[in-house]
């Protein structure tokens, strides 16, 4: 029995899995959506007259719940298209405050911004985070490692409307070194992800931190170094790699948390990002733009956490993966 | 396996990620700051950025002049009016076009304003056509009709392409619109209305290119509603007849206008071409003008604010608006759940009225010192009408009001009881949350009615979704108000208060007030219907009292006077993107 026999039954069983899951979340979403009071046709000042405001209500049928949520559920899984009474498949329909965009559109536009800056932020906190993890790890209580953790606690308590006001002001109005908010070029992307890769590498260095003082006190490692190996050895080649477990398994909800847009981060350096679209989807109650966004947030998840067992699989073959026969 | 998938997967991400980048050099010559665009549908728009867009893409029949407000001409050359002030008779330009060239018309414009009024649309400012012989009554007829489609059992497309003819043929022969031939426009109004050319120069009105919109035009055979699908507004679809066309649009990144080569008088050597860019925090957006990436912030809000106009920068502009922020008092006779409403009583809302000291709001909470307001209507906006009084910050005028009203301390505990003893009860003021200045308001104002009055103030912040319910509802005794004017007519402030008005949050209804408004909409003298009109108002600013005016709303702009110019300055910040110059020298000289 090889191990990409149990490998592929996962992967089949999440797969029917997430139908079931994303229809479940599509369904719970659309109930919290419709609770909140408000109308996505109305704007601040001005309210229409009556009549206008009835004919807003009957434009999308928010006067009947349940036929709104049939269509859209029919026209966004791709089963209207594969019956053949809607033209195109996956149709999330178009946003209700953005009438002249579908939220096709409005995903396609932000998710690869989104993406981009948190690829990045990612990389740049495991770059960081691990370096500062192993520096701590090697010589727990010694003042590099005071020191890293200190900074590791700044990294996930300051919150990053002020880190990124900070960059900012430093890097961007004061130094002109990028330019200050907006996307287009690679120069626009790079605070973006130092800022939000801030918390994410604090977290890395933390869980790498006490995950490799630990190994380092455990037999094998500790074997290893009575035969010879230095301690920076005996720390790469043995305790490392199971001392990054838990920083793996953080990096699958870390990596779609990231990927999926930080409104903070995107507001505050004007990116287009799928965060900032989200949050003012729901803010204006865009019911299909929060429900489009939902779901791929939710697909996203799903697929990275897959990701992260097959990964866990391959690095550790101790782990059994549960669709595995004894 | 796992490799080639670890590949192809990092492979997709890097084209993803090169793929969003575009060339660093700036797109345009003028780069604004705004709240980010929603619709350029013109029967859809409702926001003032949206508009303003609107403004450089459509030319409606007429327009008025940014800087005199006095109406000019726009795609039509010249009109005439009835005598009896009824009908009116547009004469289009025979040589206006569409940016791709194609003809405009009249039709183009009757087609636009049946649009306007389809309740398939759903637009907000439909009602602005409803002066038109028959425009209501066609509305109401589709949304009956509409309704019983969607209850009725035959749906399909026969059903639904029936529907829509019989909807044409009812606009065609109902409503006071028609196209004689190809530039002649003819409106039938079912009352004369002073400002209708106003209107006609509002953007809802703007004419749209018919062989583009019916390509993404279809009638859905579920509920019969014509559906235009979202992207006839796209660049490289959207064909317009104003003095700029779209170049780009990114949702939510970036919007590039141009020159339109095609419009009347084009100047191509200083016609600018404009990038919007959305920018929504504050800081951010006067970090980019102060880098130069910017170069007009247009709508700076919040927090900010007050500390850029105090530093006494010449590149920060205060401007008015034409726009008066206030509170209103529910006037309903009891509160929703039956409780006693003491401000159900004229004198009560007069008193809290005058015990505003508006002056000190301006200058010590909101700290932009607004032009304070005690009337409705801002003063000297309007040609012609003259502003009632209004009454001024008295606070033993106040005291004696409530006294009438039998409110007074009669025990020395510093509250006001009645009659019977009952202490007045505590203040329910309601507001948004999520605006600091409006908090400061609310605080300053609980804080001036305890002192000075003698009354508890239960403020209460809301989310702003909870907030509207409430103002609905009439779930309050005070609330937050505010209103910027649609077009250059008193009555845009005034509808507010008439018995039954959608947006008449606090319930009021006079039969006096309505009754000068209603002699007002029959007056054929005009000096004489803006006489009736400011009578109107006094009733409402001096007895009745259903809202306190507390300043005018400013708009604060940022920009080099000495390098960017054409940005317009009076009241209603018409502002047309098409006269934005840049470099020093005459303001005035050159503008189309």
């Amino acid at each position: 029995m090889s191990a990409s026999g149990g490998m592929s039954g996962l992967i089949v069983r999440r797969m029917l899995q997430l139908p079931i899951v994303l229809g479940l979340i599509l369904a719970i979403t659309f109930a919290l959506l419709w609770i909140i009071p408000g109308n996505p046709m109305e704007n601040e000042g001005r309210r229409p007259s009556a009549e206008v405001a009835e004919a807003m209500r009957r434009q999308y049928q928010l006067d009947q719940p349940g036929a709104f949520f049939a269509q859209y559920a029919l026209r966004a899984s791709g089963v209207a298209w594969i019956v053949g009474s809607h033209p195109v498949p996956f149709d999330l329909g178009p946003s209700m405050r953005h009438p002249d965009w579908s939220v096709n559109e409005i995903i396609a536009a932000g998710l690869p911004v989104s993406a981009t800056i948190g690829l990045g932020a990612i990389a740049i906190a495991l770059i960081v985070g691990s370096t500062a993890g192993v520096i701590g790890g090697l010589r727990p209580g010694s003042w590099s490692d005071g020191a890293t953790q200190a900074l590791a606690l700044v990294g996930i308590s300051v919150p990053s409307f002020v880190t990124g006001s900070l960059l900012l002001v430093l890097l961007a109005a004061k130094l002109r070194l990028v330019p200050v908010g907006g996307w287009g070029t690679p120069a626009h992307a790079l605070l973006p992800m130092l800022t939000l890769s801030l918390p994410f590498a604090a977290y890395i260095a933390r869980l790498l931190r006490f995950g490799l003082a630990d190994q380092m006190q455990t037999h094998h490692v500790r074997t290893a170094m009575a035969k010879g190996l230095s301690r920076r050895e005996a720390a790469v080649r043995h305790a490392l790699k199971n001392a990054f477990l838990p920083v793996l398994s953080y990096l699958g909800p870390a990596t779609a948390i990231a990927m999926t847009g930080s409104f903070v981060v995107e507001k505050v350096f004007a990116v287009p990002g799928l965060g900032r679209h989200f949050v003012d989807g729901v803010l204006g109650k865009d019911i299909t733009l929060v429900m489009g966004v939902v779901l791929v947030y939710a697909a996203l998840l799903v697929l990275l956490n897959l990701l992260v067992d097959i990964l866990y699989a391959w690095i550790d073959p101790r782990i059994e993966i549960a669709a595995r026969p004894q | 396996m796992r490799w080639t998938a670890g590949i192809v997967g990092a492979l997709t991400l890097l084209v993803m990620f090169i793929g969003s980048w575009e060339s660093g050099a700036r797109r345009a010559d003028v780069r604004v700051a705004s709240a980010d665009v929603f619709t350029l549908d013109p029967q859809r728009m409702t926001y003032m950025q949206d508009l303003r867009v609107a403004r450089a893409l459509f030319e409606g029949l007429c327009c008025s002049d940014p800087d005199t407000g006095d109406v000019v001409e726009g795609a039509a050359k010249s009109w005439s009016v009835s005598p009896d002030g009824r009908s009116y008779t547009f004469h289009l330009r025979p040589d206006a076009r569409w940016n791709n060239g194609d003809p405009l018309t009249a039709e183009d414009f009757k087609q636009a304003w049946r649009r306007l009024l389809l309740p398939d649309l759903a637009a907000d400012y439909a009602e602005l056509l409803f002066p038109v012989v028959g425009a209501r009554a066609f509305f109401a007829w589709r949304a009956s009709q509409l309704e019983a489609y969607a209850k009725g059992e035959k749906h399909s497309a026969d059903a639904a392409q029936d529907l829509w003819r019989q909807t044409i043929a009812r606009f065609d022969s109902t409503v006071g619109i028609e196209a004689p031939d190809a530039h002649t426009l003819v409106v039938r109004l079912e009352q004369p209305v002073p400002y209708w050319l106003d209107i006609c120069g509002f953007q809802s009105l703007s004419p749209v290119h018919r062989p583009t919109l019916e390509r993404f035009s279809r009638i859905d055979p579920e509920t019969a509603m014509l559906r235009t699908e979202p992207g006839w507004t796209k660049p490289g679809v959207l064909v317009c007849n104003g003095a700029m066309q779209l170049a780009d649009w990114k949702y939510k990144r970036s919007m590039l206008l141009e020159p339109n080569p095609m419009y009347r008088g084009a100047h191509p050597a200083q016609a600018l071409s404009v990038e919007i860019v959305p920018i929504e925090d504050a800081s951010t957006a006067v970090l980019a003008y102060e880098s130069g990436s910017i170069d007009w912030v247009s709508d700076l809000t919040a927090e900010f604010r007050a500390e850029l106009v105090n530093a006494g920068r010449r590149d920060v502009h205060v401007l008015p608006a034409f726009g008066t922020d206030f509170w209103s008092f529910n006037c309903r006779p009891t509160m929703p759940d039956g409780r006693f409403n003491p401000f159900a009583d004229a004198r009560v809302r007069r008193a809290f009225a005058r015990a505003v000291d508006k002056r000190a709001l301006v200058q010590s909470v909101t700290r932009l010192h607004e032009p304070i307001a005690t009337t409705l209507v801002p003063p000297g906006s309007i040609a012609g009408y003259e502003s009632p009084a209004g009454l001024p910050y008295d606070l033993t005028a106040a005291r004696a009001e409530l006294a009438a009203a039998g409110w007074k301390d009669r025990n020395g505990d510093g509250l006001i009881e009645n009659a019977e003893g009952s202490v007045f009860p505590p203040v329910e003021m309601l507001f948004m949350t999520g605006n600091p200045r409006v908090r400061g308001i609310a605080s300053a104002l609980a804080a001036m009615w305890r002192d000075g009055l003698g009354v508890q103030c239960d403020v209460r912040g809301k989310d702003g979704k909870f907030a509207k319910e409430d103002l609905r509802a009439g779930n309050f005794m005070i609330a937050r108000g505010g209103w910027y004017g649609d077009y250059l007519d008193p009555t845009t402030f005034l509808d507010l208060s008439r018995t039954g008005n959608g947006n008449n949050d606090r319930g009021f209804s006079d039969e006096r007030f309505d009754a000068l408004l209603r002699d007002a909409e029959r007056a054929l003298d005009p000096a004489q219907r803006l006489r009736l009109l400011s009578e109107a108002e006094r009733l409402i600013m001096e007895e009745e009292m259903p809202i306190l005016p507390l300043c005018r709303y400013v708009t604060l702009y940022m920009y080099d006077p000495d390098r960017l110019r054409g940005i317009v300055r009076t009241p209603r910040l018409d502002q047309r993107l098409q006269r934005l110059r840049m470099g020093g020298g005459d303001a005035q000289g050159e503008t189309p």
